[in-house]
This record gives structure tokens, C-alpha cells and sequence, in this order.
């Protein structure tokens, strides 16, 4: 049973070192990720929204929505640790 | 069958593979929660490592545009000069929702072991078995 866990996780590693191969090689500068839209942000963002940082600016600008949503998370976060924490404290005192 | 030389050119690929296969073998292997809870976030940095590698380019510098060269008027940005920033923006989203999940896991965590005195897979099934 213990060598299953080895066993799986080997065959799935050397699975994916083999997907891993038909990647574009790295430091491409044509590679697809870098290919399609980031040109667009790199050589306007900064014209349109005038902050030097491209990360700043793609984050807290153009995908602000996101970034709304991503403090939702961190506040559903909070909330849940602060609700089981304080129910674990009631449980103690019982 | 690949040769060597496309095994060297993945390197980062496939040491992004081995980290998360550490953290998969953790998840799937370990008994204990707290490992398990480890090897989660070991196969979450692994894929954020990925994603960021992937933003690299040959020759270029990071995110931020270079204002020195021509100052007053607005410099002319070329897209090979500068690194590829969504997919950093992109792991600076899932770096905080894995922090909120780490959090809530770690208080479930807690909870459990005030509850049960124990943190082993093994035991908890016994324990809760035996109280209900």
C-alpha cells in the first residue's frame, strides 16, 4: 500500500515531464503566452494608465474586477477562520 | 523518444514536475493532516513557479518601464524589451487565495486537534469511530 502512493506518483510525474517536452522552449519571446495579448498591455498600458509597473497596472486597473474579487476572498477567508476559531473556543469552555 | 538536449532545454519544467510530484506524494502518502497541508502548498508554489516561468523572455528585463532613457516625452515601449507581466499577475491572485486556503485549512486543523487530541489519519478514524 505504501508503494502505491510511489508508484502512482512516478508514473504521473514521468507523464507529465513527457507533456512537459512540447513546450516552447524557455525565454521564447514568441512562445503563445507571450505572443497574444501581453504585447498589446506591455506597449499601451503604460500610455493609457500612466503607472511605470506593468504588474501594478494590470492588476489594479485594467483587471481591477478581479482584484475586487480577490478581497472577497480574503474576507470569506478571515470570516470562516474567525467563525471555527471562535466555535473551538466555546467547545473548550463546555 | 525525446533525446537529452530537449530534457535540458524543459529543466525548469521538470523541476517544477518533481516539486509537485513531492507535494502530490505528501497529499497522498502522509498520514499526518499537518503534511498533508505542507504538500498542498509544495504543489501550489510548484504550478505558481510555472506559470512564472513562463513569462520569461531572452534579453529582456523585468515589468517596469525604463523612463531614463528619454525623459518628458512618453518612451516608446517595445513588447520584447520587457518581460511578460500577466502571468505574474495572474500568481499574485492565486498566491492569496492560497493564503486564504492555507488559513482556513490551518483552523480546521486546529479545530480537529482540540477536538480529537490527534492530528494522525489513523488514530482520528478510530477516535472518531469510537465517539461518534
Amino acid at each position: 500500500m505504501r508503494y502505491l502512493h510511489l508508484v502512482v506518483t512516478t508514473l504521473t510525474g514521468l507523464l507529465l515531464i513527457m507533456g512537459s517536452l512540447g513546450m516552447p522552449a524557455t525565454g521564447d519571446p514568441d512562445s503563445p503566452p507571450s505572443s497574444h495579448v501581453s504585447p498589446r498591455y506591455i506597449e499601451q498600458g503604460y500610455k493609457e494608465t500612466a503607472v511605470p509597473n506593468m504588474v501594478t497596472f494590470v492588476l489594479a486597473d485594467y483587471r481591477s474586477f478581479d482584484t475586487l474579487g480577490e478581497v472577497t476572498v480574503i474576507f470569506t477567508g478571515a470570516m470562516a477562520v474567525l467563525l471555527i476559531l471562535r466555535g473551538a473556543r466555546s467547545e473548550a469552555e463546555e | 523518444m525525446a533525446g537529452l538536449a530537449d530534457l535540458i532545454g524543459q529543466f525548469n519544467n521538470v523541476t517544477y514536475v518533481v516539486l509537485m510530484m513531492i507535494g502530490f506524494y505528501a497529499m497522498t502518502g502522509k498520514r499526518n493532516l499537518v503534511k498533508k497541508l505542507v504538500g498542498m502548498n509544495i504543489f501550489q508554489w510548484s504550478i505558481i513557479l510555472f506559470v512564472v516561468s513562463l513569462s520569461a523572455k531572452r534579453d529582456a528585463t523585468i515589468p517596469i518601464v525604463l523612463e531614463g532613457n528619454n525623459a518628458g516625452a512618453l518612451p516608446a515601449l517595445e513588447a520584447a524589451q520587457y518581460v511578460n507581466p500577466l502571468p505574474q499577475v495572474l500568481m499574485l491572485t492565486a498566491i492569496v487565495v492560497g493564503v486564504a486556503i492555507t488559513g482556513v485549512a490551518l483552523a480546521l486543523l486546529l479545530r480537529i486537534y482540540k477536538r480529537y487530541g490527534t492530528l494522525e489519519e489513523d488514530q482520528l478514524l478510530e477516535r472518531i469511530r469510537l465517539t461518534g
